[in-house]
């Protein structure tokens, strides 16, 4: 077998890799290094496929098997969807009038709980590019990033991004393009949540960290290790 | 007492395979909500059919073709396009993230662009475990086929998601 053939059965099926293809691996540097990085691309993929499965759908399976009745996922998510819809239009008409971005920043953490406990595309050097980006340029590494994820922000697309700011203590950073002339920092405070969004880069950036000691810490840590182009 | 036993197969069965047909179901139509619907019509009918299903040891297969065949119907039903192109259609990214940071995040994008005809057979490889042969026999394609059609898939993966100079060596 040559590094072609291997190559393109690895690339078919990086999971089985018959014996003459073993055989070549171990004698060809080039190609395990290959396989090294299909191998990576692989963990990678079967990673994001493995999406969650709605609670309880076995037991609704089983239950239609004993009733005949099939349950309608949708119509009480839209039920949920709309109660929700409802709920939050009375209560935030103010808030979305005047964004504050602060209080933002802490309803998105709130209810994206798994960004603390996910790890997702946790590069340092992805972190420079989104940065660079939005308008802003490291010039040292804030902590060990966990997770970067594009989520909708008001007024379009923006950043989130979960770090070790130091002492084990997570942090957020929410980067959120603005194009309205706003210039002064805004803060806000919701249980334990404490956040700061001040304006830099296309828009603002809002820290987000669970006590306030944690937060002044946060904040300077990023002050000092961001500059923003405007 | 037989109809217990068969119940009691049925049930063990959905607890096994639930989760992968769910997830299936969902790279295929992206949706959670008609990848449940599926679910549900793919073990309804299973249920009807269970004694037609000879071989146990090939249950899976089984539940992947009703699934398939139910998504078939479900698209004719609703009048949805089936969202498949051309599969020599395949457009393999010529650069690596440097220029764009957001198409290094969104690997799901990546795989919901796919078109159907190199989803299904990476899916049934990466989600199911299946081989190349396994997947021509559910596909009804040659192994060839699905040979070229997962490296073609990968391949397109990789220019995606790897900094083009080490792109070099790819067949």
């Amino acid at each position: 077998m040559n590094c072609l053939e291997f190559r393109r059965l690895k690339l078919a099926d990086p999971r089985h890799v018959d014996a003459a293809g073993q055989a070549h691996l171990e004698a060809c540097a080039s190609c395990r290094e290959f396989a090294l990085e299909m191998d990576g691309l692989e963990e990678r993929l079967a990673a994001q496929l493995n999406v969650a499965v709605p609670e309880g759908l076995a037991e609704r399976l089983i239950l239609r098997r004993k009733t005949g009745t099939p349950f309608s996922a949708k119509f009480f998510a839209m039920a949920a969807s709309v109660f929700v819809a409802v709920a939050v239009g009375l209560t935030s008409w103010k808030f979305l009038a005047t964004p504050n971005y602060a209080r933002f920043a802490i309803d998105h953490v709130m209810n994206e709980p798994e960004s603390f406990t996910t790890v997702r595309d946790a590069d340092p050097q992805l972190l420079h590019q989104v940065m660079q980006n939005f308008g802003g340029e490291m010039l040292a590494p804030i902590g060990t990033v966990r997770y970067i994820k594009l989520c909708p922000v008001p007024g379009g697309t923006g950043w989130h991004i979960v770090f070790d700011a130091g002492d084990g203590k997570l942090a957020t950073l929410i980067l959120i393009p603005a194009r309205h002339g706003k210039t002064g920092s805004e803060y806000a405070r919701l249980g334990n949540w404490n956040a700061v969004a001040r304006p830099g880069g296309q828009g603002f950036y809002a820290v987000i960290t669970s006590s306030p000691d944690s937060l002044a810490k946060t904040d300077a840590l990023i002050r000092r290790q961001l500059r923003w182009r405007s | 007492m037989i109809l217990n036993l068969r119940s009691r197969r049925f049930d063990q069965t959905v607890r096994a395979y639930s989760a992968d047909l769910y997830r299936y179901a969902y790279w295929l139509t992206h949706d959670r909500f008609t990848a449940e619907e599926l679910v549900q019509e793919t073990f309804a009918r299973a249920w009807k059919n269970w004694d037609s299903l000879k071989n146990a040891s090939a249950t899976k297969s089984w539940l992947i073709s009703i699934l398939r065949n139910e998504r078939a119907r479900l698209y004719e039903r609703k009048q949805l396009a089936l969202d498949d192109n051309d599969p020599e259609d395949l457009d393999i990214p010529a650069h690596g993230p440097g220029s764009q940071p957001g198409a290094h995040l969104e690997l799901e994008q990546f795989v919901g662009t796919l078109p159907l005809s190199y989803r299904e057979p990476l899916l049934l490889q990466v989600l199911g475990g299946y081989d190349c042969k396994e997947i021509a026999g559910l596909l009804g394609l040659t192994e060839g086929a699905v040979m070229t059609r997962l490296t073609r898939a990968r391949q397109a993966l990789r220019a995606l998601l790897e900094p083009p100079d080490r792109l070099g060596a790819t067949p």
